[in-house]
């Protein structure tokens, strides 16, 4: 098999992956360093509030609302949402798009080891989180946080950033173009955060299931581990998602 | 296999826009055809089709025997393509670069790669992005040759190039020609054509308008007359001469001025009845033939394909 598109995808961004990487990982960590000092404050936040920030005084509560609830997800769909316009949608646009197609591969080939090339990438960042975590679970007072439960979130984490990798590629497929891109990416971002945040209190729980985030952090796995249902899910989303992509991108007219 | 391409019909429309409008064309293997048009003729999109880079919306296209759909891995394998406005990613240096495309293909050796880029004169070690058009255009030379395809289609190949390299260019063609490669090229410039393509077809609001061999095609157009005689001849004396309507006599009857359509042997012959001091025949550009076209295209619109054709045609065995 020809991997020559994943190689130049992996070595063409690798400057920007070393940033995403390293810039994640340091925020992760920096925010998790901060557990000790915080925990105080987060305990004597009144019952209601804790609950509407899915909050605790444990590490894992702490972590669940700061870390891995806020900054370093948006951080991964940040970098899903980047990585996968430049699939294929950033290059049709300019028209350079027209030259690789040009050449014997199939077009699912283009899109599929750029996709794959993004995957590596997210999970390099998700990698690197977890050793950032372990590096500071001592110093920062996290160790009823196992190094598992760690895990099993950054593997999540991982498949966030592909879940909004495969929207974004996806959408760059089916439409060529840009603007719909991070458009339709941002709009989904911003509904399904929500959703996830608020179902609770809206009283229709069925609303957080349509978010890609209840599948990444509402079963807990800094508390519980490994949750494969929802891993599931989360895969099986970006799978339905490039495969549509494809076949939309097969199917149609390559823009000049 | 007789034919590298064959178009039957083919039709695209964008929209409520026009790309082409049943186009249908016969490139034998081994043929360089020159493929001609004004931009918005069709001439891109004739060749993204070919490529299956678009699809048709009605006609078939068969490329080197091959569905451009169906087996379009296969036919790009064996075909090499320059696009008309060459584009590709500029980070990195063009030997990189090109050891990529070649990378697509399975690979090119690179004596290949540095024997082209050598004869263009562009140099491998510069960054993409900071080459010139003429330089960029290059690097699309040397992708679109490098694997020595069976079929080369070129898309405005010598936009951007300077004269030096427009002439190695047409020397690249040429040798491809030699060793039975078919070479498909676009242009909206007679001249660049005419020294090396066989056929050439022209292409207006995506139908074919006329077809025929560089000779034939000049053979049907139009030379301007000055002939001068040493006495006055008389009025009538060329009127009924073959193609020789536009020539005017002057009011002392010995200088001839004017248009001659076709061959100038009618003319020639009855001229031989008088005594002639002075003669000049330009020589048919097959720029102006390709302007005639399109400045006739505007007072009937709607020529039929196949009769225009065949008029040049016919003219071209008239010759």
């Amino acid at each position: 098999m020809n991997t020559a598109i994943y190689t130049k995808s992996l070595s063409d961004s690798r400057r920007s992956l070393l940033g995403w990487t390293l810039g994640t990982a340091t925020i992760g960590m920096m925010y998790a360093s901060t557990y000790p000092s915080q925990k105080e404050n987060t305990a004597s936040l009144p019952e209601a509030m804790r609950e509407a920030l899915h909050t605790d005084a444990t590490a894992a509560g702490y972590l669940q609302t700061s870390v891995f609830g806020l900054i370093v997800p948006l951080l991964a769909t940040i970098y899903g949402t980047a990585t996968g316009s430049r699939t294929t949608a950033s290059e049709e646009e300019s028209g350079q798009l027209d030259l690789l197609l040009a050449h014997p591969l199939p077009r699912s080939r283009l899109l599929l080891q750029r996709f794959g090339a993004l995957v590596t990438g997210a999970v390099a960042v998700s990698a690197l989180v977890w050793v950032a975590m372990l590096a500071v679970r001592g110093s920062a007072d996290l160790t009823s946080i196992t190094p598992v439960e760690f895990l099993a979130q950054c593997v999540n984490l991982a498949l966030l950033a592909i879940v909004f990798g495969a929207l974004a590629t996806g959408l760059g497929a089916a439409s060529g173009r840009r603007v719909v891109v991070l458009a339709g990416t941002a709009a989904v971002g911003v509904l399904t955060y929500t959703a996830h945040a608020f179902a609770a209190q809206l009283g229709a729980d069925w609303l957080a299931r349509l978010s890609p985030f209840h599948y990444y952090i509402g079963s807990e796995p800094l508390k519980h581990g490994f949750q494969w249902a929802d891993v599931s899910v989360l895969a099986g989303t970006a799978a339905v998602l490039v495969g549509l992509g494809t076949a939309a991108f097969a199917r149609r007219d390559v823009n000049s | 296999m007789e034919n590298a391409i064959e178009l039957r019909e083919l039709t695209k429309t964008y929209g409520t826009r026009r790309g082409l409008a049943g186009l249908s064309l016969e490139v034998c293997a081994g043929e360089v055809f020159g493929f001609l048009g004004p931009n918005g003729a069709g001439k891109s999109t004739t060749i993204r089709l070919l490529l299956d880079l678009i699809r048709p919306t009605g006609g078939t296209a068969t490329v080197l025997g091959l569905d451009p759909r169906r087996d379009g891995v296969e036919l790009r394998g064996r075909v090499g393509y320059l696009a008309g406005d060459f584009v590709c990613d500029g980070r990195q240096n063009v030997r990189t670069y090109l050891r990529f495309l070649a990378a697509l293909r399975g690979g090119v050796p690179q004596e290949r790669i540095d024997g082209l880029a050598d004869r263009l004169g562009l140099d491998q070690s510069a960054k993409i992005k900071k080459l010139s058009k003429g330089n960029r255009q290059k690097v699309g030379l040397v992708q679109a040759f490098m694997h020595t395809p069976e079929l080369l289609v070129l898309d405005e190949p010598t936009s951007g190039l300077d004269p030096l390299v427009q002439q190695t260019f047409l020397d690249l063609v040429s040798e491809a020609a030699a060793q039975g490669q078919t070479v498909f090229m676009s242009s909206h410039v007679m001249a660049e054509v005419e020294a090396v393509a066989d056929r050439v077809g022209i292409i207006r609001d995506g139908r074919l308008v006329a077809l025929d061999t560089v000779a034939g095609l000049r053979a049907g157009t139009v030379r301007d007359v000055r002939i001068t005689f040493a006495d006055p001849v008389p009025e009538a004396a060329f009127a009924q001469i073959e193609g020789a309507q536009q020539l005017r006599l002057d009011g002392h009857g010995t200088t001839l001025t004017g248009r001659l359509t076709g061959s100038p042997d009618p003319l020639v012959k009855a001229l031989a009845r008088y005594t002639v001091t002075g003669i000049r025949l330009t020589e048919p550009a097959l720029d102006e033939l390709f302007h005639s076209y399109y400045a006739g295209a505007e007072a009937a619109p709607r020529t039929t394909p196949a009769g225009t054709a065949t008029t040049a045609g016919t003219a071209g065995t008239a010759a």
